[in-house]
């Protein structure tokens, strides 16, 4: 309940943004109806949501949609879907590894190229998710290259080579 | 007629085609079938493959992998409990129940056969329904587009397993990220924060590879590995499916009309369509007490249902622009990168691609059989991949299909940041697939509101006083009052006990 108080206030303040935001748009001479239009109605409707989730409106529905699931795979809990968060704090900041690793690529694979930069990537994920270094090594030298042949032969679409153009295979 | 059916069969009968097809219907069964990785996801991460193929051969891809994703989502619910896509979650008890009781070639063979019967019984509804439903389209204005639109949009919001408002939340935040960049009626930017990147506004697809993909790794590095499948030696698997389709008539044909009815509705997909028809047979069930123990009715009409609405979501989809699940929300993307825009002109001006479409429905229903039958046998060796190995290589493809749909690094972040909004979003409650929607959407209904707006010149009335509109006003707005309705219906119950109590 705490945490639709929390995600209900922060969907009023983003539908009061988006409103104001909206209404500060420069309007089209001699119209009625410009673009300060749809996102004020969104905004307004967000706010509106957003209240209802605080008073916890709709709360009941959920958790009966929960009690199915649950039922479903209260078997397998313990293998699967529980999470792990019992183990220790600091292993909950590994959810972040996956949306950090893609800002990575971004600001890496230009300069170092696209086989050494998903090298990396493939090597901290699957350590990540508790993979040996006989599984993790491997799987980085082969996957990026393989990615990188296919985008190339296949579909004919250049990554960056950066700091190892391969020739001998036929990467640029 | 006749030499449009040639002149498609041409187009289908081609080697990249036939090739698409055969490789997307395995990744499907591969992708399928490992817990976690879902068709929605599967497909999302296909195209960028698409970007360089032919029309068709696009199409066919998408079609071809969808189709085999749900059906093969079945295996590990059957034969570990676990389902592989959310459509399967609804019968995983009971074709586990069927594996325990040592019928596993029974449960699967159920699997595939009636996946793919109800796959074809949903083509036939496609080929049946688009046609006259073009003839009206053709007829409509931004009026009767706008209710079509904003009533796609509320089904999302009614079908979602969660609390109608989150759900309504969620879409209207898919609308709000629509309304960045300068696509909009003015040619303002909008919401870019300066941005240059942001001026061409936020693109479908990588956020949905972001919201279908990302979030499921980052979801993957917090739970425990799912438990290895064992080795075993199956049984004939299609044994007895001639005798189970006799006997199970009834629940078949409602399995694949309820699955039919809940794809054509826009925003319901297979997911909602498997719960449906599940308790459906339940209901209408001459031994309802024999369901949860290894029953096979209840798996032949859920299994049947999901695989029907697969192909009838196409109907809105190709008509209106409008998806009907989340799976041809990303199929309208596709279609409009390789110019067959949805539209009712499609099927009087493109009537061949049309057909060759329905030849592809047909021909992935029916290699679905014995493909599908090699997947269960090696099933147990293909979901035996760790997770380490699997999980990476989907963070890379995310990556590098993100930045070859648009050769823009942008979008490789916008595929991060929605990876972590839909996690953050799914984790509380928020359904992520209504936001997708609204996000595909968004676009189309700010135009045609804005353009119905213009046209009436600021008065609400004309969006009513046309028959077509009117009828669509009243569905939407019914759609709109239904969880308040049922809402106030349970708490009047619940106080009528609670005073008797």
């Amino acid at each position: 309940m705490l945490a639709d108080r929390l995600t209900g206030l922060f969907i009023i303040v983003l539908g009061a943004l988006a409103a104001w935001g909206g209404s500060r748009l420069p309007p089209v001479p001699g119209q009625q109806i410009g673009p300060e239009v749809f996102p004020m109605v969104v905004g307004a409707g967000l706010v509106l949501c957003g209240m209802l989730i605080v008073a916890g409106v709709g709360h009941r529905l959920e958790e009966e949609a929960e009690a199915d699931l649950a039922r479903i795979t209260s078997e397998f809990e313990a293998d699967i879907g529980r999470p792990m968060e019992e183990r220790s704090p600091w292993r909950r900041l590994l959810v972040l590894v996956p949306p950090l690793l893609l800002v990575f690529y971004y600001l890496a694979v230009d300069r170092l190229g696209f086989l050494p930069t998903t090298s990396l990537m493939v090597l901290c994920a699957a350590l990540a998710l508790d993979g040996r270094w006989r599984l993790a090594v491997p799987m980085a030298l082969v996957a990026p290259l393989f990615v990188n042949l296919v985008f190339l032969k296949l579909l004919r679409v250049p990554l960056p080579s950066g700091l190892l153009p391969l020739p001998w295979i036929g990467l640029p | 007629m006749m030499a449009t059916l040639l002149e498609a069969f041409r187009m289908v009968l081609q080697t990249d085609v036939l090739l698409a097809i055969v490789l997307a219907s395995i990744y499907g069964l591969v992708v399928g079938s490992l817990p976690g990785l879902s068709a929605t996801m599967a497909t999302a991460l296909l195209v960028p493959v698409t970007f360089y193929l032919s029309p068709i051969a696009a199409v066919a891809t998408i079609i071809s992998a969808s189709a085999m994703a749900i059906f093969s989502g079945d295996i590990p619910g059957a034969l570990l409990r676990i389902p592989g896509t959310p459509a399967s979650a609804a019968y995983t008890d009971e074709a586990y129940a069927m594996t325990r009781k040592g019928q596993p070639e029974m449960a699967l063979g159920i699997c595939v056969w009636f996946s793919a019967l109800g796959g074809i019984a949903g083509t036939i509804s496609l080929m049946v329904l688009a046609p006259p439903l073009a003839e009206m389209a053709l007829r409509f204005s931004t009026f009767e587009y706008f209710w079509l639109a904003l009533l796609g949009l509320m089904c999302a919001t009614l079908v979602a397993r969660s609390s109608p408002i989150k759900a309504i939340a969620s879409m209207l935040i898919g609308l709000l990220v629509s309304c960045i960049g300068i696509e909009n009626p003015a040619g303002t930017p909008r919401f870019t924060f300066g941005l240059t990147d942001l001026l061409g506004g936020i693109e479908p697809i990588p956020a949905l590879v972001g919201v279908f993909a990302v979030s499921e790794v980052m979801r993957a590095m917090l739970t425990a590995e799912p438990p290895k499948l064992p080795h075993r030696r199956f049984g004939s698997i299609l044994a007895g499916q001639i005798a189970l389709t006799k006997k199970y008539v009834a629940p078949q044909v409602r399995g694949n009309i309820v699955g039919i009815i809940i794809g054509v509705l826009p925003g319901a997909g297979a997911d909602m369509a498997a719960w449906v028809s599940y308790s459906m047979a339940k209901r209408f069930s001459k031994e309802p007490e024999k369901f949860g123990t290894g029953h096979p009715e209840g798996l032949i009409e859920a299994g049947a249902s999901n695989n029907a609405s697969l192909a009838s979501g196409w109907v809105p989809s190709l008509l209106f622009g409008i998806p009907g699940d989340t799976i041809t929300a990303i199929a309208i993307g596709v279609l409009y990168m390789k110019g067959l825009n949805p539209g009712p002109t499609l099927f009087t001006e493109r009537a061949s691609s049309m057909y060759a479409l329905y030849i592809i429905f047909i021909i992935a229903n029916i290699i679905m059989i014995p493909l599908g039958i090699l997947m269960i046998r090696i099933a147990a060796t293909v979901l035996r991949a760790p997770r380490a190995a699997v999980m990476p290589v989907i963070i890379i493809l995310c990556a590098v299909g993100a930045f070859a749909t648009g050769n823009n690094l942008f979008a490789v972040l916008t595929v991060a940041a929605f990876g972590a909004i839909g996690y953050v979003m799914e984790r509380y409650g928020y359904p992520v697939a209504a936001m997708v929607l609204g996000i595909v959407m968004g676009t189309m209904v700010e135009q045609n509101f804005v353009t119905s707006l213009i046209k009436s010149d600021g008065s609400l009335w004309p969006f009513f006083n046309r028959p077509v509109a009117a009828v669509l006003a009243g569905m939407t707005i019914a759609a709109l009052m239904w969880p308040l309705a049922a809402w106030a219906l349970s708490s009047a119950r619940r106080s009528g006990r609670a005073a008797r109590a």
